[in-house]
């Protein structure tokens, strides 16, 4: 087992492929089929583009306060990619890429970050859970679905993401530490992007490694490098076997790196040394993979140059799309806040509809 | 026919709920095995086994959160709290995702979840086991809560607690768990939520109170008839959402309206109550409508809390100075 | 565990002073040791100790002040009652099982197996009688209240039959209440005046009512549509008055207070309404009752630019003329230059007006509702009349107008009222020894 041979505890983080796209550990490459790669790779594209772009139009005073996956596709994607479709995944709210890849519509995700809950109205079929802002309590969540899918006996599994800063919060140690109690079917992952908003990773525990905090859960855990996707997928893919034969949970620390702001209204260079950034940029797993893509053939500048013009023009269409849909009626505000209105709430809205009726604005 | 006390019917209403549905599953520590610090799921594991009722680490929070994940995928959870005074590392789930969950995913993901907990003082406990916070949990949109007072509502209450699909928080008066026993029917059966029931008809005051003190309202109503004055006591049992029909209605036969309340004072649900009776029936008051309450303080540990504790005569004398207005 | 209190030593006292720990902690003390040295307002005196035992814990400090019952020492004398004061526990019957005795981990739990009754078999209980309601603001109950009328036997005119104040204030003034027929039209209603037609032939000014006048407006209607009025006119013949004034306005002005006829009209009151108290009352109509006031405030109507005021001289019958002219001057500028607050303005029992001072010899004054009777002053006119001798001399002649509330008070009370008044000014030295 991988997290056998990679112990957080000595210090070893388990890499695949090099910040070059160069592949260093042959043993433990994972066979993925070139389509696959081809389509991890433009998904990682795709997020960039609408985050990038989506950077500029909240600047541009046209969206909302958001939270950019930016240097963090590589392991967004290579983490849900090891999933099926019937799996789940627990979000915090930093997984832009791993919901474009479980099928959570581009629009919906606009919708949200532009506050309107219907962009979190997830598709059916998809087992995507909607962003939990409170840090760490999606990992109670994770473990319950989890246990819903044990006593069901259906072998699906269940992701869960948090930050580095999420691992000081009690719900990040519960939810692990109940999730091996009950060996529920659970793989945590924790994004390792060094920064909780200003405060850097070094600062939120004493412990070397977010990983070996698995330890004293008892579970599983290992440390990778998450900007490299093939040793994010192979760790991955290991822990969802693991858990689909009922061994029980994961805890995988994927370090990464935040190239942008924790969400736009952050300023970064305030608190980040700009030769460290420099230094940084290059570990980003877009520039790795593409070369090793190249590297094998089934890549090239042309199709990146049409990749590229081709998801620019989805951000932008459905980025217009979302910004013409209108405030929301009344009703809405009201209908979802239990299955059926209590006569309290039927009362506030039918008088609130009476007195708007009567040209108050 | 049986007679059961409170615990009795609570344990009835489990047993046979689970015996319909098996996505109930229930929980929470010492739940499992030991049936409950107060034995309310005595029996339960042994009836239906390890994987329906069950014991969990000590982790409020994981308790509720990892319920809602139960819920979210389709069971019907009903997790127990061990005292009211612990909800509070849960109350986060409870409130931003419990309550929220069915809004923020415009209905895919809906929380169908009991939160069951013993509640309030009278016991002469440590502190944080007398706790009455049924207000903070009103306050919380998409949360229904309810509390039972006699053990035909136990049973009923919990019934129709699990098959809402809406979490419910069931506060479970501990003060008389065991303090008196009831005839009620054997069958399965509902209590609907946001429905009171009027327990003595009158036409000189409406008095509104729940939980443990309806024993005692009900004591007080005796001896006012004494008095010459006929109470009309009416038991709220939902807190939330209120049936202001039943009590408007009254309202408007009596005139005069009181609320008695075990919790704190200021910002308690006397408040609420006083408010809709001023907005609905303020013409048909010959009174000021009145709360009778706790105190705002902490609840005082053994020695204090005898002042804390509301008495039959207390809520006699309040009715009687109300009647005289 | 016992628990030693400070009791008291026999001299009733309530508490001491700790003047000194006679033991120490771990001390093993035999029955009648010193425990604690306590000085009292009556002695100092040295605490022993009831038994023999260990100490294991003195609760206090020297100087603190102790009270009889406070546990001061507590001793070890192995026995094994509860160190706590265990209010009884409450009964557990036979069956209650030790097992759920033991399960509520913390705190006492009652257990017993009393009964309680059923409800869900039971049918709803027959209606009890039906005391009659009426929908009204509490504003409009405490008037109900403090006219003396039974709101419950008044129709509502409001919207679905709502007992406005209007409502109450035309029962309180009307005929005796008869349980209303019909919703529609209320027991004892005046006839509402007809709309005022608008359509003017000519300019007009358009002034809304001052709060001032509205008030005076209502007060005027209200008594007006409740009292039957009466008046009885009469003219004084105050000659001596006039001279004794004269005199008595030099020595007030050394004192700095300017000295009118008002005064003596008061003084004169306050004799005669203690002679005639059904002049110092109010009409409970509702109670049918009179009740006769037995404090008497005299309210002077005073002309101001804001309107009609009447500040209310309190205790006439407590004053001289002097002070009832100081206050009356002072009640009288304060309500000109809007100093005057609302207690100068209430709680009168009988009413005066003075149109003589604008010239004006007779009226037919309002009576101040809910007082049932009203003074009005006229000019003093010196005109010639005859003598007994049959000469034609010259008289000074106060023409007064006195309003009653003809329901409690006949014209026949109304006279010979005025005649005490006329007697008591006519020979103003009567005013000094009543």
């Amino acid at each position: 087992m991988l997290t056998d041979v990679y112990n957080p505890l000595k210090g070893e983080m388990f890499q695949v492929m090099d910040k070059t796209g160069k592949i260093v550990n042959k043993k433990y490459m994972p066979a993925i089929p070139d389509e696959m790669l081809i389509k991890m790779y433009r998904t990682m594209l795709l997020s960039r583009i609408q985050d990038e772009k989506s950077l500029k139009y909240q600047r541009q005073g046209r969206m909302l306060t958001f939270a950019p996956s930016l240097g963090q596709e590589g392991v967004q994607v290579a983490t849900v990619a090891a999933t099926e479709k019937r799996d789940w995944v627990s979000s915090a709210f930093r997984e832009n890429a791993t919901w474009l890849w479980m099928g959570q519509p581009m629009e919906n995700i606009f919708l949200y970050w532009c506050g309107n809950e219907e962009g979190s109205r997830i598709p059916e079929g998809v087992n995507l859970l909607p962003v939990a802002v409170p840090i760490g309590t999606q990992f109670n969540h994770a473990v319950g679905v989890g246990m819903s899918l044990q006593y069901k006996d259906e072998d699906s599994v269940v992701l869960a993401y948090i930050g580095d800063g999420g691992t000081s919060e009690g719900e990040f140690y519960e939810g692990i530490n109940y999730a091996g109690a009950f060996n529920t079917p659970n793989i945590f992952i924790i994004q390792n992007n060094q920064f909780a908003i200003s405060t850097s990773r070094t600062f939120q525990t004493k412990a070397a490694t977010l990983a070996q905090k698995g330890i004293a859960a008892g579970i599983p855990c290992i440390q990778v490098d998450g900007n490299d996707i093939f040793a994010t997928y192979a760790a991955t893919k290991e822990a969802v076997e693991r858990a689909r034969k009922g061994e029980g949970p994961t805890l995988i620390e994927a370090v990464t790196y935040r190239i942008g702001p924790h969400t736009t209204a952050d300023d970064p260079t305030i608190y980040r040394d700009a030769a460290y950034h420099e230094e940084m940029l290059t570990t980003d797993p877009i520039i790795r993979t593409k070369a090793y893509l190249i590297e094998k053939g089934i890549w090239d500048e042309k199709k990146e140059e049409e990749a590229r013009k081709e998801f620019d023009t989805i951000v932008e269409e459905t980025f217009k799309k979302v910004e013409n849909v209108g405030q929301m009626p009344l009703e809405e505000i009201f209908k979802y806040t239990y299955e059926e209105l209590t006569p309290q709430l039927r009362e506030q809205y039918e008088d609130y509809k009476r007195y708007m009726k009567g040209g108050n604005e | 026919m049986a007679i059961l006390n409170n615990i009795e019917a609570l344990n009835q209403g489990l047993t046979q709920a689970m015996e319909r549905d098996d996505t109930i599953l229930v929980f929470g520590e010492d739940s499992g095995f030991e049936g409950g610090v107060f034995r309310a799921t005595k029996g339960l594991q042994e009836k239906f086994g390890k994987k329906r009722c069950f014991d969990t680490p000590l982790t409020e929070a994981g308790i509720i959160g990892s319920g809602i994940g139960m819920a979210i995928n389709g069971l019907k959870p009903v997790a127990e709290i061990q005292f009211q005074g612990f909800i509070f590392p849960a109350l986060n789930q409870i409130m931003v995702h419990a309550a929220r969950m069915r809004n923020r995913s415009r209905g895919k993901y809906t929380v169908p979840m009991v939160i069951r907990m013993p509640y309030g003082g009278g016991i002469r406990a440590l502190e944080h086991h007398s706790e009455s916070i049924e207000a903070i949990l009103a306050h919380i949109p998409g949360l229904k809560v309810v509390i039972p007072s006699n053990p035909y509502d136990m049973k009923g209450l919990i019934v129709a607690a699990i098959n809402d699909p809406d979490p419910v928080i069931f506060l479970e008066p501990k003060r008389t768990y065991r303090a008196f026993k009831q005839d009620i029917p054997d069958e399965i059966y509902e209590v609907p939520i946001g429905k009171a029931r009027v327990v003595t008809e009158g036409e000189d005051i409406t008095v509104v109170a729940w939980g443990a003190l309806i024993p005692e309202a009900i004591k007080a109503v005796e001896d006012l008839k004494t008095r010459g004055i006929n109470a009309e006591l009416i038991d709220l049992r939902t807190i939330s959402p209120i049936d202001t029909e039943t009590i408007i209605e009254s309202v408007k036969k009596t005139g005069r309206f009181l609320v008695v309340h075990e919790a704190v004072k200021s910002f308690g649900p006397g408040a609420e109550l006083i408010s809709i009776v001023n907005e609905k029936a303020f013409l048909n008051l010959e009174a000021p409508p009145t709360r009778l309450t706790g105190f705002d303080i902490t609840v005082p540990l053994a020695k204090g809390e005898h002042h804390f504790i509301i008495t039959p005569k207390q809520i006699s004398d309040k009715v009687e100075e109300l009647v005289k207005f | 565990m016992f628990e030693f209190k400070f009791a008291d030593i026999g001299e009733g006292i309530h508490e001491g002073k700790l003047l000194e720990w006679l033991v120490k902690e771990g001390d093993t003390i035999e029955n009648g040791d010193s425990l604690f040295l306590v000085e009292t307002d009556k002695v100092n005196a040295e605490i022993p100790s009831p038994l023999a035992g260990k100490v294991v814990d003195l609760k206090g400090s020297v100087g603190d002040i102790i009270k009889v019952g406070d546990v001061v020492v507590v001793i070890d004398d192995s026995s094994s009652s509860s160190v706590l004061e265990n209010e009884t526990p409450p009964e557990a019957s036979v069956e209650a099982q030790a097992e759920e005795k033991g399960a509520a981990v913390v705190g006492e739990i009652t257990v017993s197996n009393d009964v309680i009754p059923s409800f869900h078999k039971q049918e709803t209980a027959t209606a009890h009688k039906e005391k009659k309601k009426v929908l009204a603001t509490p504003v409009a109950r405490k008037m109900a209240k403090d006219l003396g009328v039974d709101i419950t036997l008044v129709a509502g005119s409001g919207t679905n039959g709502r007992v406005m104040k209007k409502d109450i204030q035309e029962v309180a003034g009307s005929k005796p209440q008869e349980a209303v027929a019909s919703p529609v039209s209320p027991a004892g209603a005046s006839h509402t005046a007809p709309a005022l037609s608008r359509d003017f032939k000519g300019l007009v000014e358009e002034v809304e009512l001052s709060p001032v006048r509205r008030s005076i407006s209502n007060a005027m209607a209200v008594s007006k549509q409740n009292i039957p009025h009466a008046v009885m006119m009469d003219e004084f013949d105050v000659t001596d008055l006039v001279v004794f004034r004269k005199e008595a306005k030099v020595a007030a002005e050394t004192k700095g207070i300017k000295l009118s006829y008002l005064p003596f009209v008061i003084k004169a009151l306050s004799i005669a309404l203690k002679e005639y108290p059904v002049f110092n009352s109010v009409y409970d109509k509702a109670n049918e009752k009179v009740i006769y006031k037995k404090f008497y405030n005299v309210g002077i109507a005073t002309d101001t630019d804001r309107g009609l005021l009447v500040p209310v001289i309190k205790g006439v019958d407590h004053l001289s003329i002097l002070d009832i002219a100081e206050n009356l001057n002072s009640l009288v500028t304060k309500a000109r230059d809007h100093t005057i607050s609302l207690e100068e303005l209430g709680e009168g029992t009988f009413s005066v007006t003075n149109y003589g001072a604008i010239g004006s010899l007779f009226g037919t004054p309002i009576i101040k509702f809910p007082e049932v009777a009203i003074l009005g002053i006229g000019k003093i006119i010196r005109k010639p009349v005859f003598a007994d001798n049959g000469e034609v001399v010259a008289r000074h002649f106060m023409p007064i107008s006195l309003g009653i509330d003809h329901r409690i008070i006949d014209g026949a009370d109304a006279g010979r009222f005025a005649n005490r008044l006329k007697e008591l000014l006519a020979n103003p030295k009567l005013l000094l020894m009543s």
